[in-house]
């Protein structure tokens, strides 16, 4: 893997905790993130990654610690524009948004002070510009419907990129996208981050995909219980070990321990079991 | 000093008359040439008599607007909101009609923008999710409106029966006045902030993010809809109103290629139905509305049929049962 061209810290939370509709779902995290980083976010459902990543946007706001991007707290004035979003847009976009790729696209171009604007020469460069980094030139004119899960996730990827964004933050990308796309897409990550420093935090289930690509993992579940190279993060079958189950299914799911004793016990919480999207 | 001159002269020519007043102005003439190539006994006169002619301007811009709208009200999937807001239009003209205020619309919009009003911030703060508060709105303002005229108003009558399915010859000059003042609003509004709807409307955490301001937009938009809404009552009345903001949309949407060529369609498509509808009511002598939101459905079914033959037998996409 290639050496990070930029050091400087991006994004530091500092004893984050969040509680939503009266349930603690992260607590005291701590996670600092370098320029050019890919870090890919795995744990179970419920386990607080999506809560973190909109604590981290700004939408959320913490119960208790900080959250630091380009030393300032997210949504101020100097971090508008230089974060960006990609949700699950190849399952979630209303079916009614009868959108193309570069109409997309150009949406990512407006800025926080000109969201009036009439479309300008400079962002129909950028868009253009966007559109050929993320492969979609022969569909630049299609509707997104139309389009596979792998090829709206691209569009989406597009969006984010258009703004300029310096981090970008993706809430479960792979959804929706077949094996072969996946890889392309996530070659296309690697490439933003090494070719163009983007920092990258991306919550995904597909678990050894992921690991192929990002450069570092955290595993969350309430709290960070993993955070280090993706070498050494544990695999499936010792993370069964620690819970005593020695199945060899697939998927990599979202069982929380039955009780408190149980999760004092266990401090990893992963479970096998089948599923569609094989590990 | 030319142009100074000219708009002195236009000023003078248009004194004491109003918006409406004032596009009718520029429009008779047109609409004068056109009419004798008008087909049909009645129809002509919606091009040469003057009260006519502020049906048909009226109906027209309203048909404009409401394909910008109604296009941005399906992408927010909120459809439904210009069938509500319309039954809380009546709740005001009703209240407008028992007060013998000049104007029973006038009630009607400040209504219908409270209603607007307290329907987003229902849904910003997930108070009520926004099919429940619509519901709540709608059922409640019309009760108001009915008991109102029962006890007070004298009941149902052909003024009333003109706002519940609309009546063209409501349209005076005043009314036209104010719908084209709220068809201006409207249209600058929705074309200046064009991308920032879109934006809002496709992705609002992406569109937060960006710094765009999403709950001041929403509800901005939400107002508009609420006055735009107003403006259609007298054309298609109360109970029909989503037959111009909706419908055109929907099937724009079955032909479209993008947003942009969506909202085109919703005009041409919006602007035939009008048309045919006020032709077809001229000449059969109904009801002007009925007959709008009749052609406007028969337009959508028409596509929607077209569309499912023309994937089954010419463009085959798949084997799927």
């Amino acid at each position: 893997m290639e050496i990070i061209a930029c050091q400087n810290q991006v994004l530091e939370v500092s004893n984050l905790s969040v509680i939503r509709s009266g349930t603690q779902v992260i607590h005291d995290i701590n996670l600092s993130v370098s320029c050019g980083e890919f870090i890919g976010i795995v744990g179970p459902n419920g386990g607080g990654k999506s809560t973190l990543l909109l604590t981290i946007l700004g939408i959320l706001k913490p119960n208790t610690g900080t959250i630091r991007i380009f030393d300032d707290e997210p949504m101020s004035k100097n971090v508008i524009g230089k974060i960006g979003w990609v949700p699950q847009t190849a399952s979630n976009l209303s079916s009614n948004v009868q959108i193309t790729v570069r109409e997309l696209i150009q949406l990512g171009t407006l800025k926080n002070k000109s969201y009036f604007q009439i479309y300008r020469k400079k962002n129909r460069e950028l868009v253009e510009k966007i559109i050929g980094v993320v492969g979609l030139e022969e569909v630049a004119n299609t509707r997104l419907s139309s389009l596979s899960g792998g090829q709206r996730q691209r569009a989406a990827i597009g969006k984010a990129l258009a703004s300029e964004a310096e981090i970008i933050v993706m809430d479960e990308p792979m959804v929706g996208v077949d094996r072969e796309s996946r890889n392309s897409l996530l070659k296309l990550l690697d490439n933003l981050c090494h070719e163009e420093n983007k920092t990258i935090l991306m919550v995904s289930h597909d678990l050894s995909t992921i690991k192929q690509t990002v450069h570092r993992m955290v595993y969350l579940e309430e709290t960070i219980r993993y955070d280090g190279s993706t070498s050494e993060f544990p695999d499936l079958s010792s993370l069964a070990k620690l819970r005593g189950i020695t199945s060899t299914h697939n998927e990599y799911s979202s069982v929380k321990p039955k009780s408190d004793k149980d999760k004092k016990s266990n401090p990893i919480t992963i479970v096998l079991g089948k599923g569609k999207e094989g590990v | 000093m030319d142009i100074l001159e000219w708009m002195f002269s236009l000023s003078l020519e248009f004194e004491g008359k109003g918006p409406g007043g004032i596009l009718l102005e520029f429009l008779s003439p047109i609409l004068e040439f056109l009419g004798p190539m008008m087909p049909g006994e009645v129809f002509p006169y919606f091009f040469t008599m003057a009260m006519f002619q502020r049906a048909l301007v009226a109906s027209l811009i309203v048909s404009i607007v409401a394909g910008f709208l109604g296009t941005f009200l399906l992408v927010r999937n909120l459809s439904l909101i210009g069938d509500g807001l319309a039954h809380v239009s009546f709740g005001g003209v009703a209240v407008g009609i028992v007060l013998g205020g000049f104007a029973p619309l006038w009630y009607a919009l400040i209504f219908s923008i409270l209603a607007a009003i307290i329907i987003d911030q229902m849904q910003t703060r997930n108070l009520l999710t926004g099919d429940a508060s619509i519901a709540i709105f709608l059922t409640g303002t019309l009760g108001l409106g009915l008991v109102t005229l029962r006890i007070w108003g004298g009941g149902i009558t052909t003024d009333v029966e003109g706002y519940l399915f609309g009546s063209l010859l409501l349209i005076d000059e005043q009314s036209l006045d104010l719908i084209t003042t709220i068809s201006i609003i409207a249209l600058v509004s929705i074309i200046t902030l064009y991308h920032s709807l879109l934006a809002i409307s496709v992705d609002p955490i992406a569109a937060r993010v960006q710094g765009i301001p999403v709950r001041s937009i929403g509800l901005y938009f939400s107002i508009i809809t609420a006055a735009a809404v107003v403006s259609m009552v007298q054309i298609v009345g109360v109970l029909l109103v989503t037959a111009i903001l909706v419908t055109p949309s929907a099937t724009a949407q079955l032909l479209a290629k993008s947003f942009r060529s969506c909202i085109i369609w919703a005009q041409i498509i919006g602007i035939s139905g009008i048309l045919l509808g006020l032709y077809l009511s001229a000449e059969k002598n109904t009801g002007s509305g009925s007959m709008i939101a009749l052609v406007s459905a028969t337009i959508f079914f028409l596509v929607l049929i077209s569309q499912i033959i023309l994937k089954k037998f010419i463009q085959p996409t798949g084997n799927f049962n």
